[in-house]
């Protein structure tokens, strides 16, 4: 709207359309990198795909919708689509619930509470590389921390395979994926807990609320807007996660937590078919479009 | 709200025990460095070290390529930091205080591809590296961190600059100066720490990035930490975790630093990009 408007005094104000010029000048070296690196392996994604392309030659032969066609009708296409559901879907579960409970938990008074902060917000920040080795080593089944403090209180009577057998494997990714992203909740819950009026509270205190009542009736509402948005970009972010997932497990045992970035990476490099991953990073893609473009919209009408 | 002390200390027991529980692996990856090889294979584990030891680290710098890898990190994400920020900072001027036609889409395409998944631009840019040449430098990697570094940044600082109160320019311009004049005078200085923040995030990011790394580069003499350190655990006979720990450490400590002195610029950078964006 606010465009539309400026082009049109723009025609008329011989400044304006000066300025205008200015601005388009500035945007430039923004649009050309955009169109090099975004755009143009965007459009030749699509391309790629309806290609058969052998890697190692990168020599390849028009095959039309084949590719497609191969991986609807692909048991592993759609086992990997379904892992990503489950990982994500469960993953982000976690991420809200211990992120909505630990900004609870930040928001209240507690000693050295920016420390703690602090400790809590460092995983998300920390490379996907490092959380993996350190959670490697922890649940190593030999000489790994948590097998032993398992076995130490009585949980377990003999070490587990946390990687390597089902459904093991994706507990573990599931539950590093929490550890790793749940600050990201954390601090967008946090920021928003600190802008609820106190007020709200003494009025529903008056109205006989009691803790839980104050969190349901109060607290929960005032979240909801942030929360959509939080749980709408990292659906996005988990649904595309590469590599926590591939260097825990590396999509196994066999393709037991494989997810469809794995299986992009494996048909292109592993069985050497850069076509039909192509093929496969396009489904992706469309299936993530409908949280991306409902994500748009919602950004749309807040700028608005 | 008031709190009776004895629920008050319980609170705080809780509070901290949960604390402890998520900072554990960082605590442990700690400890496990500072130990001598033979004491993790005690049967049951040590908790403290009985015996504090830094072999693993001097190990780490002068038989492994360890320093080398470190090298190209910084490079590479310093040179990504300052072209992706100084590009998106122009950018991200434009698309908040000038009027022209496609500046809505532009925005709305920025968001989307900040959205847009690694793997699906990853074989594209794969082959575009071989195309022209430039494959397995960390001119490549370069290249392939702009695609998510940049749309972050440009998202980020047109946050930020929408912040900043549109009087500020008039009145400069009202006083004569010239739109650029304006800007260098005074909305970089307005915007100086959404600027900052930008570069700590965009640095992390790329400090962090694993993918790209994996695909595009190959050779030791290239690799960043990322898949570095990770060549380091596939290539071990036997796997050295007091040495994978104390390469962990070592490259945890960029971010270690700005936890330390400039978590003011990570928390306002969530604030604009992470929360709102």
């Amino acid at each position: 709207m606010a465009g539309q408007q400026g082009a049109a005094a723009g025609r008329g104000n011989p400044l304006d359309r000066k300025d205008a010029l200015l601005g388009v000048m500035l945007i430039a070296p923004t649009v050309l990198i955009f169109c090099a690196v975004i755009v143009y392996p965007l459009v030749s994604a699509l391309y790629l795909s309806l290609f058969r392309i052998f890697t190692p030659t990168l020599q390849g032969s028009f095959v039309g919708l084949d590719n497609y066609a191969e991986l609807a009708a692909s048991p592993e296409f759609w086992r990997s689509l379904l892992n990503t559901m489950i990982w994500t879907v469960l993953t982000l579960a976690l991420q809200i619930g211990f992120g909505i409970a630990a900004a609870l938990m930040l928001n209240q008074a507690m000693i050295f509470r920016s420390l703690a902060r602090s400790l809590i917000l460092f995983p998300y920040f920390v490379s996907t590389v490092v959380a993996v080795l350190v959670w490697r080593w922890l649940f190593n089944d030999l000489y790994g921390i948590l097998n032993h403090a398992a076995m130490w209180a009585g949980i377990l009577s003999m070490p587990l395979d946390w990687l390597g057998a089902m459904p093991n494997a994706m507990v573990s990714i599931v539950l590093v994926g929490a550890w790793k992203y749940f600050p990201f909740v954390v601090i967008a819950v946090l920021a928003r807990l600190q802008s609820i009026p106190e007020p709200l509270y003494e009025a529903a205190r008056i109205d006989g609320a009691g803790a839980w009542g104050r969190f349901t009736d109060v607290t929960l509402p005032q979240l909801r807007e942030v929360l959509l948005v939080v749980v709408l970009l990292r659906a996005i972010w988990d649904f595309k996660e590469f590599d926590l997932i591939y260097l825990l497990t590396g999509g196994g045992p066999i393709i037991a937590t494989q997810t469809l970035s794995l299986m992009v990476y494996k048909e292109a490099f592993g069985m050497n078919e850069m076509g039909r991953a192509s093929a496969v990073a396009v489904a992706m893609m469309l299936v993530m479009l409908v949280f991306m473009l409902l994500y748009l919209r919602l950004n749309r009408r807040r700028d608005a | 709200m008031r709190r009776s002390l004895l629920g008050g200390i319980a609170f705080n027991l809780l509070a901290w025990t949960m604390v402890f529980i998520v900072a554990f692996p960082l605590v442990w990856m700690v400890i496990t460095s500072v130990k001598p090889q033979f004491e993790l294979f005690r049967i049951p584990p040590t908790f403290w070290p009985e015996q504090v030891t830094f072999e693993h680290y001097a190990r780490l710098l002068f038989e492994t390529p360890f320093l080398t890898y470190m090298r190209n990190s910084l490079l590479l994400s310093t040179t990504t930091t300052i072209l992706v920020v100084a590009v998106a900072t122009l950018g991200a001027h434009s698309l908040v205080r000038f009027r022209y036609r496609g500046r809505e889409a532009l925005a709305q395409l920025v968001l989307f591809t900040y959205l847009l998944p690694s793997v699906v631009l990853l074989l594209p840019l794969y082959l575009m590296m071989v195309w022209i040449g430039v494959a397995n430098s960390l001119f490549s990697l370069v290249i392939a961190y702009t695609t998510f570094a940049l749309p972050y940044a440009l998202w980020l600082l047109r946050s930020f600059m929408q912040g900043i109160p549109e009087d500020l320019e008039s009145a400069a311009l009202v006083d004569g100066a010239t739109r650029m004049e304006a800007f260098f005078d005074v909305i970089l200085p307005q915007a100086l720490p959404g600027i900052i923040s930008t570069c700590l995030f965009t640095f992390i990011l790329s400090w962090n990035e694993y993918l790209y790394a994996l695909v595009l580069v190959n050779t030791d003499a290239v690799r960043p930490l990322t898949t570095g350190v990770m060549s380091m655990l596939v290539s071990a006979f036997n796997i050295e975790w007091s040495l994978l720990m104390a390469a962990s450490v070592m490259m945890s400590i960029p971010l270690i630093i700005i936890f330390a002195f400039l978590q003011k610029f990570l928390t306002q950078g969530f604030g604009a990009g992470g929360v709102k964006g």
